[in-house]
């Protein structure tokens, strides 16, 4: 009897470890890891598998704008989904709300330490469906060689300076900034908007306020004619100008004096010789200027993945601020969690003092906030201005509710 | 018996067409009349996204600012096309050489031309703003895809300059049909060069001038590449076109219902528009 029960015991064992170090292979799609955005995958996948050599990873580069194309089929299908996907808020909100998308659980250990500027802002529908990897600041671009021939001394962090700083720069020949409709004009309304703003940014993307009634938004299109007014910029030129060839060319190349854009492009400016600059954070009322920051970047599970644990295990490694740390250096991008490593160098400093002090405004458009369609809506009515800057601030507002009504 | 043998061949090719071209018709729209979003469950909506594109100035813009490329392009295109194949055509000796370089932006990528172009076009030390700045015509120094009453035309330029090889190759296949000795009979006649070309060439071009009309206007009121790359669409919407809304509406908000709808109205006025053109032109082609 008592060798009976031992041969149980022993095969029960057997079962039980050959189930746990049967090997798994995941497959994870992404939209970095590749050679121009390599996000230290090259040295975390390796260590995950290290850590966890019965799981082997398969990562699928998939470029942001082909996982729109690529992905949708194969969620849809339910038996050939990857196992674990990145993704944006704006495809938590359509996948997760289709039912795609594992739930996460609001009791797993990282959901806790959240940024509070986020944590909120990722419940869709009562479910948790995204792992936050990485925040990204969008901010001002700062030559410091440029301020300094016109006798400025600091960048400029409140509306007032940014005013000085451009007659200063205009009065010795130097352009002060470029403030292009499709992406630096609309950053700076857009932040200067909320920040001024006595309405939610929900409360003006569903709709329960109105962006033509609210003192924030109009006073913040009424802080752009003052840029234009101090010589900042010449308008015309910046309603078509494109954010992401001309705008970072002219800044690489030292002819401008400051830039509103993303903090990602601090790699390719730190190589560029000669060019001396800071990032620093928006100018707003606010003594420290505004940190734009945005959601970059998740985890997601496919709701009808076969490793689910598995899964998990991955995106408990990402959790750990040791490893999220190495794909942030890479990324240029700031953790999601409080008190996560910053892969932001010193240069950064005055982005980060905003941060540290708390005038941080979220992009509303990639945290769901605002629907999609007010993308395109801001930088049209910032183009609108430029090209027109005698335009009554109600003619573009009323644009954007109408955008408003239109996605409900 | 024998007859009905025959169209039991086309089954194969109707079977094609059925599944490639009519079922995605069909089911585009099917879900113009939903709130699709690419995934999960599509519910239905009745007429609001027909009713929202015909209540929105913006949708009624895109296509009129569609209408407008067209027309330009068209026109434009195939006049440039022409005017170099009846030049070619004299020119036997340099003749392979330049359809081949003519015809050489046409294979380029779209990506690559918008790019390029981009930065001819870019107010900061473009080139075409240079060129004019080095040969004294500064007074023409302008933000062409920056100010809204020119990024149409300047896209359209481009697209002029990728596609005129291609007219002209179509031009050049019609001239090479022209017998040689209705050539030399107007010659006889004592017809000069130019009325040659108006009374004996260009009638005889009919049939090139309604492949060249009706290629280039469905290619053009289906365009969305350059805009896309050269100008998103801006400023404020000037160079947003009908194909461009749907992508757009598709890839960037997931209106995958909507876009549906678009697709649907685009189709329509594509189907509207060559069907009356190319009836039009074989008529003057009959009468010639």
């Amino acid at each position: 009897m008592k060798k009976t029960k031992l041969t149980g015991v022993a095969l029960s064992l057997m079962i039980a470890s050959s189930a746990i170090a049967k090997n798994v292979t995941l497959e994870v799609t992404a939209w970095k890891g590749n050679e121009a955005e390599p996000a230290g995958f090259g040295t975390l996948l390796p260590k995950f598998h290290a850590e966890n050599p019965n799981i082997k990873i398969e990562l699928n580069y998939i470029s942001r704008g082909d996982t729109n194309v690529v992905l949708p089929p194969r969620l849809q299908s339910g038996k050939n989904a990857p196992d674990i996907m990145m993704v944006d808020m704006p495809l938590v909100k359509v996948w997760g709300d289709a039912g795609l998308l594992k739930d996460l659980g609001t009791d797993s250990s990282w959901f806790n330490n959240v940024l509070p500027s986020i944590k909120n802002s990722l419940i869709s529908n009562n479910a948790l469906y995204v792992q936050p990897i990485e925040v990204v600041g969008l901010g001002n671009f700062v030559n410091l060689d440029l301020l300094a021939k016109a006798g400025i001394s600091e960048p400029p962090k409140t509306i007032d300076d940014l005013l000085t700083a451009c007659q200063k720069l205009d009065a010795k020949g130097i352009v002060p900034m470029l403030f292009s409709a499709g992406l630096s004009g609309s950053m700076f309304v857009v932040a200067n908007g909320i920040d001024l703003s006595d309405a939610e940014p929900w409360a003006l993307g569903s709709g329960q306020s109105k962006f033509a009634d609210n003192q924030g938004f109009n006073k913040s299109l009424d802080i752009t004619r003052q840029l234009i007014d101090a010589n900042c910029f010449d308008p015309k030129l910046q309603a078509g100008l494109d954010p992401w060839t001309t705008s970072l060319t002219e800044f690489r190349s030292g002819n401008v004096a400051m830039l509103p854009q993303g903090a990602w492009n601090m790699k390719a400016f730190d190589e560029q010789e000669g060019l001396n600059y800071v990032f620093t954070s928006l100018p707003s009322n606010q003594t420290t200027g505004i940190a734009l920051d945005t959601f970059a970047m998740g985890w997601a599970i496919s709701s009808t993945t076969k490793h689910s644990e598995e899964a998990q295990l991955f995106l408990d490694f990402f959790s750990r601020d040791e490893n999220l740390a190495i794909l942030l250096k890479e990324d240029s991008g700031y953790s999601p969690y409080s008190n996560g490593t910053s892969g932001l160098s010193s240069l950064a400093q005055g982005y980060n003092d905003a941060r540290d002090a708390g005038n941080i405004v979220m992009w509303p458009v990639y945290m769901n906030h605002w629907p999609a369609t007010m993308e395109a809506a801001t930088i049209d009515g910032v183009a609108s201005l430029l090209l027109k800057p005698s335009m009554d601030n109600e003619d573009i507002l009323e644009v954007w509710d109408e955008v408003v009504e239109d996605s409900l | 018996m024998k007859i009905k043998s025959i169209y039991l061949f086309t089954l194969p090719a109707l079977l094609v067409m059925l599944i490639f071209y009519l079922y995605p018709i069909a089911l585009s729209f099917k879900m113009s009349f939903t709130d699709f979003t690419g995934v999960g469950i599509a519910n239905d909506v009745g007429w609001k996204n027909y009713d929202r594109i015909f209540s929105r100035q913006r949708y009624l813009d895109a296509i009129q600012i569609t209408f407008t490329f067209s027309f330009i392009v068209v026109i434009i295109q195939n006049l440039i096309g022409l005017f170099f194949a009846a030049l070619l055509f004299k020119m036997p000796t340099i003749r392979n050489f330049c359809r081949a370089a003519l015809f050489t932006p046409s294979m380029m990528s779209f990506v690559i031309v918008g790019y390029v172009w981009q930065f001819i076009y870019s107010p900061y030390n473009g080139g075409l703003n240079s060129l004019l700045g080095s040969i004294g015509l500064e007074s023409l120094q302008h933000t062409w895809l920056g100010d809204p009453s020119t990024a149409l035309f300047a896209i359209t330029a481009t697209h002029i300059w990728m596609f005129v090889g291609y007219s002209c190759a179509i031009f050049l296949a019609g001239f090479a049909n022209i017998p040689a000795d209705i050539q030399e009979a107007g010659r006889l006649d004592g017809a000069s060069a130019w009325q040659r070309f108006r009374y004996l060439e260009l009638p005889l071009l009919a049939p090139s001038i309604t492949i060249n009309i009706v290629l280039s206007t469905i290619g053009t009121l289906k365009t969305f590449e350059l805009p896309f790359i050269m100008t998103g669409g801006g400023p404020v919407g000037s160079t947003r076109t009908l194909s461009l809304e749907i992508m757009q509406n598709l890839f960037g908000q997931y209106k995958f219902g909507f876009a549906g709808a678009l697709s649907i109205v685009m189709l329509i006025v594509i189907i509207f528009i060559v069907f009356f053109l190319n009836r039009f032109l074989k008529n003057k082609e009959d009468n010639l």
